[in-house]
């Protein structure tokens, strides 16, 4: 916006970085800043004249707060680190550059290298406004001792619904003999979870009508009262899974990571043997699951679209510093070539610290199947009234196909009220 | 009176002026809710909050009242730019127009009366504007355009709410409040400033329909003068034709007259001499004949022109001469004649007048005077020309002025000269002329 006089007077042009300080993946691991120092060094060695700048000591929790009011103040970093819950938002009041026309321009980017999934989380109405940095899909985390235990083979990557709840009813018994169970078949399996087996789109693009009437729907929540049912109520809770006494938890693959790395996790999980596989497959549905990505952006009113550019390409398409995800990161690299790489591999099995017969493909299909979800401002919001709503019927012994169209009407009505008070 | 329409005239301007005062004021007290706004929620940790509700991004703050500002001081220049030039009163309103839908803009569409303010302005110039129309539909489409409700659904425009939900709720309808008071305010001011305005149009056209009544007096007054004007004139004419008669009865009687004497007093020596010296009559008819000849075209020429024949073809001095020579052998009479003036350069009625005195005066000695000896001198005395005339004939007791002798008078009261006459062994004649020499050039 302002005519830059650096470029005249022969000083650098210094482009700032929004980041902050601790793990995306809320895992501290000592090295925040590490792969954003290596690729200033970088950077500022093949452009010579443009220095990188950063603030640091930014809270992951008080960054989208401290973003905000650097926009506000028109004092907002050239290029900053999004989450996903705030992208829709920015990139709707025009925070964020367009980056549609950077991306064609530029013949040294390729969009084929990235994954798909990973990409489209930083779309908006069509136009990309975001690259991914970094991501990491949902996978099933396996109590390997008790299936062991139980003579259960770990099922295979295209395993089903039908598999799990098998596996499940196998696995819930009552140990101890005190009438009620104590080891169970699976925590944390949510609706949300359910959904994305069963190829539930829940919402339009645009986020002005939901799609709860769906039979894949209605077959989501038939199969989490069935799953449920077998945990004859007891609430099984993510202590009772960390206490070896759950098959099944999903989770995203950068907690699984943080299993070993972490100091504290080793006493924590000492008392079994765990691995990784997809999440099965719904009646209707394939084995996907969601992906959390980490994004970077352009501020839209920078004066150095160029180098900003730059810089972005380097952090989030180039693989000298995507490889470095793996080493001081949680997450998994959005460019598939590093994803699958043997380098890749061998640093988890370094990591692991034994052979778990971890499939790098298992990741890499999960990262490149994942669920795309639509992109609009009140998403959020919306997800928590569909919470509300199949928590309601649930719990309710109503026709579930009523339920579903009166809470269909009710977010609705949610959505457009959200629409017209803008 | 005239005062009166200097302070009619001076009342919309002074309300113009309150009118700019007061959008200053309201755009002034919407930039500080927004700035403020904005730098609260900046400083209170509400930052996301806020972009969370926001339609588009906000301006940066210290931007806002420092953008407005110039906007509105540009808007101020181009409000007090007088130009007749109709294409330069176009741009000027259309400029107008652009910098209020920015300041309009900037401030999220919470305050839209400033346009008024450009509507006040092409209404003061209403009287003598083209195309007013045209500006004023632009500007009243423009307004009911700049509707927030009507702009938010198709344009990204944060509503002034969003800023105000900042503030405590009871601070907030205050602000509000005062917001459409000041809101108000403009638009009552904009009422007044046009009554006014149609109040000084209306006494014009009152001021213009007196004075037209007075012209139509006046015109009326004009006619009836010129009515009179046409009386007079053809009264002139009636005048003119009499006086012309006189002129002709005495062209004639100077001529004919004249020439006849001379035939009768030719032909009385003839029968004397016609026994005794028939050669010597012959030679008296040709004379007369000569005589009554000259006459003849002395006639013809009055008739064309109404001036002595003599005078035409030759200078007064030779005429005079030929004349009395003429006069001399048609009457036997003896005239002796001096003249110490100069008698070149007068103009022609001068020349005229002498001629006509000279001959009349001849015509009297030898008619009424039984004359056998004329003298007559002609002198002149500064500017003024005499003319001495004395013979030895009867005289006469009283003197009678006949045709001769008036019209005589006539012609020098003409020209500003006087007659005298008297006897005294004779009759005695004389003339006094002032000369316009200062015409005499021409």
């Amino acid at each position: 916006m302002w005519f830059d006089f650096s470029s005249l007077s022969g000083k650098d042009e210094v482009i700032t970085v929004g980041v902050f300080s601790d793990s995306y993946w809320e895992v501290q691991n000592g090295y925040s800043y590490q792969i954003l120092e290596d690729a200033i060094a970088l950077f500022e060695e093949e452009h010579p004249g443009v220095k990188v700048r950063y603030v640091s000591g930014i809270l992951k929790d008080d960054y989208p707060e401290w973003l905000s009011e650097q926009l506000i103040l028109g004092r907002a970093p050239d290029v900053f680190l999004l989450f996903g819950e705030n992208f829709s938002d920015l990139a709707e009041i025009g925070a964020l550059k367009n980056l549609s026309g950077l991306i064609e321009a530029d013949r040294d980017f390729s969009v084929e290298a990235f994954y798909p999934s990973a990409l489209a989380y930083g779309k908006y109405d069509e136009k990309q406004y975001a690259l991914p940095y970094e991501c990491a899909p949902k996978l099933m985390f396996v109590n390997k001792t008790i299936l062991d235990a139980e003579g259960i083979a770990i099922p295979e990557k295209d395993w089903t619904w039908d598999d799990f709840y098998e596996i499940c009813e196998a696995v819930t018994k009552d140990l101890d003999g005190n009438g009620t169970p104590d080891q169970f078949g699976a925590v944390g399996y949510t609706w949300s979870e359910a959904f994305d087996a069963n190829g539930v789109q829940l919402f339009d693009e645009q986020g002005s009508e939901c799609y709860l009437t769906g039979d894949g729907v209605r077959e989501a929540i038939l199969f989490m009262e069935r799953l449920e049912g077998l945990h004859d109520g007891y609430q099984v809770t993510g202590r009772d899974f960390d206490q070896g006494r759950v098959a099944f938890q999903p989770m995203l693959f950068s907690e699984y990571r943080a299993y070993k790395p972490y100091p504290l996790s080793i006493k924590k999980y000492s008392g079994f043997d765990w691995g990784c596989i997809s999440m099965p497959a719904g009646a209707s549905g394939d084995n996907r699951s969601q992906l959390d990505t980490l994004m970077l952006a352009m501020n839209e009113n920078t004066s150095h679209v160029h180098s900003s550019w730059e810089f972005m390409k380097l952090l989030s398409a180039d693989e000298r510093i995507q490889e470095e995800i793996f080493d001081y990161s949680e997450g998994v690299s959005v460019l598939k070539k590093v994803t699958e790489s043997d380098k890749a591999l061998k640093l988890l099995i370094d990591s692991s610290g034994e052979n778990s017969g971890f499939d790098l493909q298992t990741l890499s299909d999960a990262v490149d199947q994942a669920v795309v979800v639509p992109r609009f401002r009140d998403y959020e919001e919306a997800i928590s009234e569909v919470d509300k709503a199949v928590t309601d019927i649930m719990a309710g012994n109503a026709n579930i196909s009523t339920q579903q169209i009166i809470w269909n009407r009710q977010i609705n009505t949610f959505l457009k009220s959200k629409e017209e008070k803008r | 009176m005239r005062e009166k329409d200097m302070n009619d005239n001076q009342a919309p301007k002074m309300v113009f002026l309150g009118m700019l005062n007061l959008n200053f004021i309201i755009i002034l007290y919407m930039t500080i809710i927004i700035t403020v706004s904005l730098f609260g929620y900046a400083q209170e940790s509400t930052a996301l909050t806020f972009l969370q509700q926001v339609r588009s991004m906000p301006i940066v703050p210290w931007k806002i009242p420092v953008v407005v500002l110039l906007l509105f001081g540009s808007l101020f220049l181009f409000l007090f730019i007088q130009t007749e030039n109709n294409l330069l009163v176009f741009v000027k309103i259309g400029m107008e127009i652009v910098v209020s839908l920015s300041i309009i803009y900037l401030l999220n569409f919470s305050y839209t009366g400033i346009l008024f303010l450009i509507l006040a302005d092409i209404t003061r110039r209403l009287p003598n504007m083209k195309g007013k129309f045209t500006a004023i539909g632009i500007i009243c489409a423009v307004y009911l355009l700049t509707d927030y409700n009507l702009f938010s659904g198709r344009y990204h425009i944060t509503s002034l709410d969003t800023y105000l939900v900042y503030y405590r709720s009871d601070v907030r309808s205050i602000m509000l409040a005062l917001r459409n008071i000041l809101n108000s305010l403009n638009m009552l001011v904009f009422i007044i400033y046009t009554i006014l305005l149609m109040r000084i149009q209306m006494s014009e056209k009152e001021r213009i329909l007196q004075l037209n009544e007075k012209l139509n007096h006046a015109n009326e007054e004009l006619q009836q003068a010129n009515r009179r004007m046409e009386d007079y004139s053809r009264e002139s004419i009636k005048n003119a034709e009499t006086k012309e008669r006189n002129r002709l009865a005495r062209e004639i009687h100077d001529t004919l007259g004249h020439t006849l004497t001379g035939i009768i007093t030719g032909l009385d020596a003839c029968i004397t001499l016609i026994d005794m010296a028939p050669e010597a009559v012959k030679e008296q008819l040709k004379v007369i004949a000569d005589v009554a000849r000259n006459g003849m075209t002395d006639v013809r020429r009055s008739v064309k022109a109404l001036r002595p024949d003599a005078l035409e073809k030759m200078e007064l001095e030779k005429a005079l001469v030929q004349m009395m020579e003429e006069m001399k052998r048609a009457s036997n009479v003896e005239i002796e004649y001096c003249c110490t003036a100069s008698l070149t350069h007068f103009n022609k009625d001068e020349e005229e007048i002498i001629y006509r005195i000279v001959q009349e005066s001849i015509t009297n000695a030898i008619r009424h005077g039984k004359a056998s000896r004329i003298l007559i001198a002609i002198s002149m005395e500064y500017n003024i020309i005499n003319i001495w005339v004395k013979d030895n004939g009867i005289g006469c007791a009283h003197i009678e002025k006949g045709f001769g002798l008036h019209h005589m008078e006539e012609r020098l009261g003409m020209l500003h000269g006087s007659l005298n006459c008297f006897v005294d062994n004779g009759f005695v004649l004389e003339a006094s002329i002032p000369i316009r020499w200062g015409e005499e050039i021409n």
